[in-house]
């Protein structure tokens, strides 16, 4: 979601972030090492590091941005263990669309990614002549949520 | 003082979230599809002895999370068998398999009661973890409303996806079709054997995240202090934390 909305946006991000690589967040998004630093300290359950990192939070973006931060990483705390604890795979649209994201990140090496089936070479040869596709369909479906919620 | 009010928060917390969460808490203390009032709130404090359960912390390092003996610290209203699935829900979550789903229906539970308690477990957390976010303790537990449970399960359930019963994709008919579209994402049929679960954290996500209309819009403005890119980069280092692959 952050590659896409990141597209959507034309922003340059570099979604190492998403495994805690402080250097990924010098780029073009708005206190990302402090978000960044936030949500792990919250979902490490480091009490020291949270304390820390909700004060440089709020004091770099505001009270707003640290409530709307803890809301999200709050409602994340709950997916993920939606999508673990009742075992569901990946659906098989998301498969194709994550190939490349899925491997930047490696996320294989995460024990649930055991209830997914593997990638296959079809689905890689199917990615590369449906990517532009789906980031045309994206696009139509944001540009029709926008202008629904204006 | 009425739940949830923040008043003693140094941070301003939105009357919408203030909102959904109070609804959320009169959800918790009726009766549900599968448990009692009194149970749900106990599911719910049992949520909160897991996160300083001792038991779980070493359950957690070993190696094998299904061969390590020993007993959790817990506040004695539930049987074993439910501390247990609230804990490990709680505190290792990556670890749960299709065996051990299956053994809960083989000693007792069958599959709509651990998806009830599923979505009550993890609606309490994602409440409970906002506030400890903001540095604040837990709200009080709301007192249970008496009353039985009504064993609703929609007869459009079926098994094939994941290690629980769920509706297909465009199975949001008759008295679901307030769940979703003509299709869905996996995680949002997760617990649709329990409808009113699905629904009871809908209701907390569109707060504390975006409504089903925000989520598939990418860019613009959500009515958030962050934008959407934000909000996925905290949703991504915690899902990452989390070693949640989905």
């Amino acid at each position: 979601m952050l590659s896409l909305s990141a597209d959507m946006t034309k922003t340059d991000v570099n979604l190492q972030m998403i495994n805690g690589d402080s250097s990924a967040t010098a780029g073009g998004l708005e206190y990302a090492l402090e978000l960044m630093v936030f949500a792990e300290s919250l979902a490490r359950r480091d009490e020291a590091a949270l304390t820390t990192a909700r004060e440089a939070l709020a004091s770099a973006a505001g009270s707003a941005v640290l409530v709307d931060a803890a809301a999200v990483a709050g409602n994340f705390q709950r997916m993920v263990r939606i999508a673990d604890a009742a075992g569901i795979p990946l659906d098989e649209r998301n498969i194709i669309a994550t190939i490349d994201i899925r491997e930047q990140l490696d996320l294989q090496r995460f024990g649930s990614a055991a209830n997914s089936r593997s990638t296959t070479l079809s689905d890689r040869l199917k990615a590369v002549f449906m990517k532009p596709l789906m980031k045309f369909v994206m696009r139509r479906i944001d540009r029709k949520a926008n202008t629904g919620n204006h | 003082m009425s739940a949830f009010s923040y008043e003693h928060s140094p941070y301003p917390v939105r009357q919408d979230l203030q909102q959904v969460y109070r609804d959320y808490w009169s959800m918790l203390s009726h009766p549900g599809n599968w448990w009692s009032g009194t149970e749900r709130v106990a599911i719910a404090n049992e949520v909160r002895q897991a996160t300083s359960c001792e038991y779980c912390a070493q359950r957690k390092q070993a190696l094998s999370p299904y061969n390590f003996a020993g007993q959790h610290t817990h506040a004695g209203e539930l049987d074993e068998l439910t501390v247990d699935a609230v804990h490990r829900i709680i505190t290792d979550q990556a670890r749960i398999t299709q065996d051990w789903v299956d053994s809960l229906e083989q000693t007792g539970m069958r599959p709509e009661k651990y998806v009830e308690l599923l979505g009550i477990a993890v609606t309490v957390f994602s409440i409970d973890e906002f506030n400890r976010g903001l540095g604040l303790t837990p709200e009080p537990l709301p007192p249970a409303h008496p009353g039985e449970p009504n064993h609703y399960r929609p007869a459009q359930a079926i098994r094939g996806t994941g290690f629980v019963p769920m509706l297909p994709t465009q199975g949001a008919t008759g008295q679901e079709a307030d769940l979703w579209g003509d299709h869905t994402a996996n995680v949002l049929r997760a617990l649709s054997v329990v409808p009113d679960a699905v629904r009871g954290w809908f209701m907390v996500a569109a707060g504390q995240y975006l409504d089903m209309a925000g989520m598939m819009q990418f860019s613009g403005d959500h009515g958030r202090a962050i934008n959407r890119m934000q909000m996925e980069l905290v949703a991504g280092r915690v899902s990452a934390i989390n070693e949640c692959f989905y």
